[in-house]
């Protein structure tokens, strides 16, 4: 009976061990992710594989504290106050107003993320491209070009804003960089720039969203417009040749109105060089409604979503409007606001604002630069226009000014400007050579909460304070601001609402402390 | 020996003898009286009666009944019925096993029934440890054992509450009042930053959670806390290893209990906020910019109901010594304080015992099914605050009749929200599990034990038109479902050999285990629906699926974990005792060349009371030392972890070549050397007891270091893509002593009293967090979030500093103008807008350092009263409730009463703004649970066996300084320990009365 019993036992154990394939088979069985090893790239995968690069643009240009954020608000035309729903979160609006922001500070880091995010990526599909690891049999040097260019776009990114930060070009060199300078970093962008141009697509209707060869071009003439601010060397001519490229192209024209160009179709615009494409559903980080928007106004364009409520304009910028220019009302969203179902006024926007410590919700104009589509959700459709012809025609405008050509700069400038007053006044669209010689009106100095202004500065005293109004007027919240205050010495020496003169070493944001900590090869930029 | 040995099978053959010749008695054929004639018995009394066990009122057959001084003895019948005839002066001993013998002198009568109390001592003697059990004298590793009849009474929660404040080093707690929430447990401290510092929980064997089986179903929980008991379960077990052990019918009883009880709550502590005519004296008084709407709303009543709660358990035991059952149903329905919220529960368990071949074969059957399902409204933390937030003028319905919305950032109307939202939550659990242990030879027993579980939830949740999402975001009706599956098997062979040879004794274990998880879920959500009539329940007929707006989301994982493990135990005259174990372990979640692991442990114990030179001193009952080392391991806890994969993302994806294309990206930073997280542990320890065990106990001493430590370490970007990257990196040490003292000051017939105080105090500290492949790193990392407006973390951990440290700006004043002063790095006072992140300082911790707990129990004749009090001590809590609400700062949310009184001489004008002005001392002592119980006479009703009502209370009363709602009511557990955060299901008082029947 006992062996009987026993013969039962391991019967029973057999059946039970068989219930179980394998009793050490730990290789994992992967479902909801590729495995590299079993993923063999075609093609047709490359588009998917190429995305990722330009993706990071999104979330950083118009997302939470982004790019847009860094620009408008350490200038003088964007603030964040505290509102009675909150908005001091720490200070760090505050911070960024004042220019008291520390290596700590989000909005700097984020860019500095988000275009590492690009780089890296755009360094490991070269790297797979290099490898074979992604075959591709046509069509390879016009995608290594263009990959080599979006990733110049993202050093451009952080040579203007962190100057000094490493280079890195190779994907399986995991060893900590080492920090290069900022114009080694210029050097490098350009020679990246230019050594793509002559692989880079011309065709501006199949590259939408992607570098073609003259989004290179007026990213070039960007980075050469502010050469003298990058490298202490000024490259005017080699601006005005980039931009003149382009005009001479003829594949891109002034939209005929200005609110065209940022509107929720406005990748129709012929106007937009190079864009960051945002889409409801596939793209939707361009949050800029919602942070301006006081939750009220949901009811003006029945959006599905609810806005946050939190910056506007700095009441001394609109003061600098003529009243007739078409740009004021197509930038700023101004006064009562009606609801679309029952047309109440739901909400007054008021152009004052007190101060950045206590505000009314409905205090100071809001951005509506990128139309509100009815129904909008949290994300809106309009995509950011990162160059747009305009932008060329004024960058050309500025080179020329600043080498003496001003009468040629003002044909260019009243270009730009036929539009904003063809409604209202369109004599006023002509300016002349001597009025862009020319100082600021803005009424730069201290706002004190009754709105007045104390330790007045004004700006006649900025050399071409005109034509950085022009660019005040045109470019409003298009995070250009920071960028042309440091290059018209603006930035840290003048006084505009809460904010007091700061420090010349403000016009770099700090490498970030975390990052500094990780790599010792970093050095910590001037100043902080 | 020899001898011995033969008396003790004599012993026995003649027990066997007496038990089968029993029904011979009753027949009448008087085997007594036949060999009583051989004694001169000059007047002998027919004395009969029922032997009952007074544990559970059962029946005992087989119970000896013995005349004192003679031979003369009988036995009961299955029913527990005797019949002797005796000596009218002698005394009867009636003794049966694993009961107290009781001497009875007759005195004249000649009805005698008797109730034989379980011999606690020998019950408790057996302790359950890692794949079997060993008596408490021979345990050598630290082991915390606590019975049934030491659980705490009344209305639990889950089983981690029947053993809250009787296991030193083990702390419960119930951080929310959501009936749906469980409790927090944590052992010796927190022991992984990445993985989960839980206990593994194993009911009769098999992993589980604390409420897989009702708390009227436990027999015994079990605690391996110290690394040497728990390193036999290797990689699961660095948090310790709570073993439960069902019901299990012990022999041949058979009865039915019913157990019932109702319960009511209150809120623990409610706050004191300002009401409707604070806001219009303001208004008047000091022209505060309030609106004013008329009303006198309390918000906080508005969202609140008085909870009644009900629980029904039916255990029914029966069958035979070869075949027998257990099986029990549990229901419970708990209500919550908010409204609309609950749950509901089945548990329903069968254990079918069977037994062969004399004895050599035993084969076990175990299904338990278990069903909780919740129905609720919207009521969450967020609808509690807005609750506190709500205007107090303001009315609950406008004139129409609808919900009184305003407009508001954050703002809502919480009692509309409860209403226009319905969910429900199902989870459906079914364990299978079946053992065979069969003894090959003598001293040789071989068990396969096999399960599968079975885990699903189905949820839906959905909003009627009326909510405010269709107000705020346009979205008319918000519904989604979600179901998720999970499926585990469990295969355990284990060999086990004990033999005794003269004063040696071992044992060997040696076994090998298998276990595979795989988990799927489904999810999807949609909105703009025509009707909200549907739910959930046709999601199809949204339009924001189609439009791209609302999210379908699919996902399967797998792991597996094999192991094989040894043991051995030796011990010589249960004086000198030994143990060693060795598991080797293997993980699918680990990179190829790191999957397996070894997982060692010794210990040695010395009983000092069984020396010569102790065995004469009588006031020392039991002395014991022992000493352990072991090694245990924490897995990553997601699987895939070390894979070098991609995914296709939304996200990642961009306008590209004129279409939008989703992005192809890495899963993750790459780190194919992923390993083990190990934790070796030293423990010592000494277990006593003296006079008898009127005083009884143990002290331990530990010290645990956690190597290799799964972080996401913050990698440089570039060269890497993402930021951190999950990496064995650091060392965290956690050190302690726990004491446990029983003691019985008072041991009457009619009056007991029995206590036992635990105590524990734990410190840990981060050791390091480096790696050889990346030195520079920062020595910290933050943690905790302070929410909206704040926007500010809270803690800060930093090499060579304890867990749980605050890192705040240290408020000194405040200003003229209401602006917080704080100190700064260099000691100065400075506004707080000058104030930089290198001001911030370390100010207090959210880990308690002692925990007190004190239970008694107390019999006075047929009153049972229990009374079970806890404390901590030697922390700090952010108070959220008053860094939000004791501001006067926004007149568009409401406030706590006292934000208007001065702080530091001042009324504060300011942000608000985390502070440490809002960081309070703790520290804190509960009566928490006060049990009354009556048993009625056993006589009142024939058929009962027995009979008992109670009532109870449960967080009764709480001593203490903070002024928050409970200062137990919060996490202490990861890395920002002592955040009462402002979103909560606030805690509750509860009371309940209870019945419980056996027949």
């Amino acid at each position: 009976m006992k062996k009987k019993l026993t013969l039962y036992m391991l019967v029973a154990s057999i059946g039970a061990t068989g219930l179980i394939s394998s009793c050490t088979d730990l290789d994992e069985e992967v479902y909801s992710e590729v495995l590299a090893s079993s993923f063999h790239p075609t093609e047709k995968d490359i588009p998917a594989i190429v995305a990722p690069v330009y993706a990071s643009f999104r979330g950083l240009m118009m997302g939470w504290q982004g790019y847009f954020d860094l620009q408008e608000e350490s200038a003088d035309a964007i603030i964040t106050p505290a509102r009675p729903n909150g908005w001091y979160d720490g200070g760090t609006y505050l911070r960024m107003h004042e220019h008291r922001w520390d290596p700590l500070q989000w909005q700097p880091e984020n860019t500095w993320q988000s275009a590492y995010r690009s780089i890296t990526t755009a360094n490991r599909v070269i790297s797979q491209i290099e490898d074979g690891d992604i075959a591709i049999e046509n069509g390879k040097e016009s995608l290594m070009a263009e990959l080599k260019a979006a990733r110049a776009f993202a050093y451009y990114l952080l040579l203007d804003n962190h100057g000094n930060v490493p280079i890195v070009t190779d994907y399986r060199d995991a060893s900590l960089p080492k920090q290069s300078t900022r114009q080694e970093v210029y050097d490098f962008v350009i020679k990246e720039l230019t050594d793509a141009l002559p692989l880079l697509s011309d065709d501006p209707s199949s590259t939408y969203g992607q570098l073609n060869k003259w989004g290179v071009k007026a990213l070039l003439a960007k980075i050469y417009l502010n050469a003298e601010v990058y490298t202490g060397t000024p490259q005017w001519e080699k601006c005005i040749q980039e931009c003149n490229d382009i005009i001479s192209s003829g594949k891109y024209v002034l939209d005929p109105n200005y609110s065209d160009v940022f509107t929720w179709t406005n990748q129709n615009s012929k106007e937009i060089i190079f864009a960051v494409p945002y889409d409801e559903i596939y793209g939707p980080q361009n949050q800029v409604h919602m942070k301006t928007l006081d939750p009220l106004s949901r009811f003006v364009y029945a959006m599905q979503a609810g806005p946050w409520g939190g910056n506007c304009a700095v009441p001394q910028f609109i003061d600098t409007y003529d009243e007739e220019d078409g740009r004021l009302g197509d930038t700023w969203i101004m006064g009562p606001q009606k609801s679309a179902t029952t047309g109440e006024v739901v909400i007054d926007y008021q152009k004052d604002v007190p101060s950045m410590a206590g505000t009314e919700s409905n205090d100071g104009y809001r951005i509506g630069k990128y139309a509100i589509k009815m129904g909008a959700t949290g994300g809106l459709d309009n995509d950011y226009p990162m160059f747009r012809y305009a932008d060329v025609l004024m960058m050309k405008a500025e080179s020329l000014l600043r080498t003496g050509r001003a009468a040629e700069a003002a044909e260019l400038v009243s270009q730009v400007r036929e539009r904003a007053f063809r409604a209202t006044n369109p004599d006023k669209a002509v300016v002349t050579g001597d009025e862009l010689m020319q100082g600021s009106t803005y009424e730069y100095g201290y706002q004190e909460e009754d709105g007045s202004i104390t330790d007045k500065q004004g700006g006649a005293d900025i050399k071409y304070g005109r034509f950085l109004d022009e660019l005040g007027w045109e470019f409003a919240a298009e995070a250009h601001r920071r960028q042309d205050l440091i290059r018209f010495g603006v930035f840290s020496t003048k006084a505009w609402f809460n904010h007091r003169p700061s420090d010349p070493t403000k016009t770099l944001f700090p490498i970030p402390e975390g990052e500094i900590s990780k790599n010792p090869n970093l050095t910590q930029n001037p100043g902080y | 020996m020899k001898w011995k040995l033969v008396k003790q099978i004599f012993a026995m053959s003649s027990y066997v003898l007496l038990y089968n010749v029993v029904p011979c008695i009753w027949s009448g054929t008087a085997l007594a009286n036949s060999g009583g004639s051989r004694f001169v018995a000059v007047a002998d009394v027919q004395v009969s009666g029922v032997v009952t066990s007074s544990e559970d009122g059962n029946p005992l057959p087989g119970v000896t009944v013995l005349v004192k001084g003679s031979t003369t003895a009988t036995a009961t019948d299955a029913e527990g019925r005797y019949e002797i005839s005796v000596p009218e002066s002698a005394t009867l001993v009636f003794s049966y096993i694993g009961f107290t013998p009781q001497e009875v002198p007759l005195n004249g009568r000649t009805q005698l029934d008797i109730k034989l109390l379980p011999d606690q001592k020998q019950l408790q003697e057996i302790v359950v440890i890692g794949y079997g059990t060993q008596k408490k004298g021979d345990v050598t590793s630290s082991v915390a054992s606590v019975k049934r009849d030491e659980f705490t009474k009344g209305a639990v929660r889950d089983a981690a509450q029947l053993i809250q404040g009787k296991v030193a080093g083990l702390r419960v707690t119930t951080p929310s009042g959501d009936p749906t929430a469980n409790t927090q447990i944590n052992l010796r401290g927190i022991t992984s930053i990445n993985g989960s510092s839980d206990p593994l929980v194993l009911i009769d064997g098999i992993p589980g959670s604390l409420n897989t089986v009702a708390p009227e179903d436990i027999e015994s929980m079990d605690v391996l806390k110290d690394g040497s008991a728990a390193a036999i379960y290797g990689t699961r077990a660095t948090g310790g290893v709570i073993l439960i052990t069902t019901r299990k019918n012990r022999g041949e009883r058979s009865s039915i209990e019913y157990n019932t009880y109702v319960n009511v709550q209150t809120i623990a502590r409610r706050p004191e906020l300002l009401t409707g005519d604070d806001y219009r004296r303001l208004i008047q008084e000091e022209g505060i910019d309030y609106t004013d709407y008329g009303g006198n709303t309390d918000w906080l009543d508005e969202i609140m109901q008085t909870p009644v709660s009900q629980n029904h358990n039916l255990t029914f035991f029966g069958g035979n010594a070869n075949t027998n059952l257990t099986a029990s149903l549990n229901y419970r329905k708990w209500e919550g304080i908010l409204l609309r919220s609950g749950q509901e529960r089945f548990t329903g368990r069968v254990d079918l015992n069977h037994s062969m071949f004399d004895d050599k074969l035993r084969a076990n059957i175990q299904i338990i099914n278990r069903i909780t399902s919740a129905k609720q409204g919207g009521a969450d933390g967020y609808a509690y605050r807005q609750a506190i937030i709500r205007n107090p003028t303001d009315y609950v319905r406008n004139e129409e009749g609808g919900w009184q919305q305003r407009d508001g950032y954050f703002y809502e109307n919480p009692v509309s929200r409860i209403y226009e939202a319905n969910s429900e939550n199902v989870v459906r659990e079914m364990r299978m599990s079946g053992s065979l242990d069969y003894t090959l030879i003598k001293d040789l027993d071989l068990k396969l034990l096999v399960s599968h579980n079975e885990y699903s939830s189905l949820s839906g949740y959905a909003t009627t038109f009326n909510h405010t999402d269709t107000w705020l975001n346009n979205r008319n009706s918000n519904a989604s479902r979600g179901t998720s599956a999970n499926r585990q098997n469990l295969l355990e062979l284990t060999g086990n050999y004990s033999k005794s040879i003269g004063r040696n004794r071992f044992t060997i274990l040696g076994g090998y285990s298998w276990q595979d998880e795989i988990s799927e879920g489904f999810s999807s959500s949609n909105w703009n629906f025509p009707t909200d009539a549907y739910g959930w329940n046709n999601l199809g007929a949204g339009q924001a699926l189609q439009a791209g707006q609302a999210d379908m989301d699919s996902y399967k994982e797998k792991w597996q974990l094999a192991g094989v493990f040894g043991r051995l135990t030796y011990s010589w005259d249960d004086k000198y005792l030994f143990m060693a174990s060795l598991r080797r372990e293997g993980s699918s979640k680990f990179g190829v060349n790191s999957q397996w692991g070894n997982f060692p442990a010794v210990s040695a114990g010395w009983r000092i009371s069984k020396e010569p030179f102790l065995q004469n001193v009588s006031a020392i009952t039991d002395l014991k030392l022992r000493a352990g080392y072991g090694v245990t391991g924490t897995i990553a806890s997601n699987p895939y972890q070390s894979q070098i994969s991609y995914n296709f993302t939304r996200g990642n994806g961009a306008y590209i070549g004129g279409q939008w294309v989703p992005g192809f990206v890495p899963a993750r930073n790459f780190n194919p050397d992923l390993r083990w997280e190990k934790k070796e542990e030293y423990n010592a320890g000494l277990d006593f007891a003296f006079l008898n065990n009127r005083i009884s106990g143990s002290v331990d001493v530990y010290r645990r270091h956690v190597n290799d430590l799964l972080y996401n370490f913050e990698v440089p970007t570039p060269p890497y893509l993402i930021g951190s990257m999950l990496i064995n990196a650091g060392t965290l040490q956690n050190e302690g002593l726990e004491v446990l003292v029983n003691f019985v000051p008072v041991q009457n017939t009619d009056f007991t009293w029995n206590s036992n105080v635990t105590y524990s105090t734990n410190r840990n500290k981060l050791v390091s967090l480096s790696n050889d492949q990346f030195e520079a790193t920062n020595d910290f990392f933050t943690s905790g979030y302070t929410g909206e407006p704040i926007q500010d973390y809270t803690h800060r951990v930093e090499v060579g500093e304890p867990i749980g440290n605050f890192y705040v700006w240290k408020t000194v004043g405040v200003d003229e103008n209401g602006g917080w002063l704080i100190e700064s790095k260099d000691g100065e006072v400075i506004p707080i807008n000058d104030a930089k992140q290198e001001d911030r300082q370390y100010y207090g911790n959210g880990i308690p350092k002692h925990i007190v707990g004190w239970n008694n129990s107390f019999t006075i004749k047929s009153f049972d009263l229990a009374v079970n009090m806890r404390g901590a001590f030697g922390y700090e809590i952010l108070n959220f409730q008053r860094m939000f609400y004791e501001n006067p700062k926004n007149p568009a949310y409401n406030m706590l009463k006292t934000a208007y009184d001065p702080v530091y001489g001042q009324r504060l004008n300011s942000d608000l703004v985390y502070v440490s002005e809002y960081i309070e001392k703790g520290d804190y002592w509960k009566i928490d649970n006060v049990t009354l119980g009556y048993t009625l006479p056993s006589d009142l009703l024939s058929f009962v066996k027995n009979a008992r009502i109670y009532v109870s209370g449960l967080n009764l009363v709480t001593i203490t300084g903070y002024k928050g709602i409970d200062p137990e009511g919060v996490n202490y557990t990861g890395f920002n320990p002592g955040n009462d955060e402002r979103d909560k299901y606030p805690t509750t008082r509860t009371f309940t009365a209870g019945l419980s029947v056996r027949f």
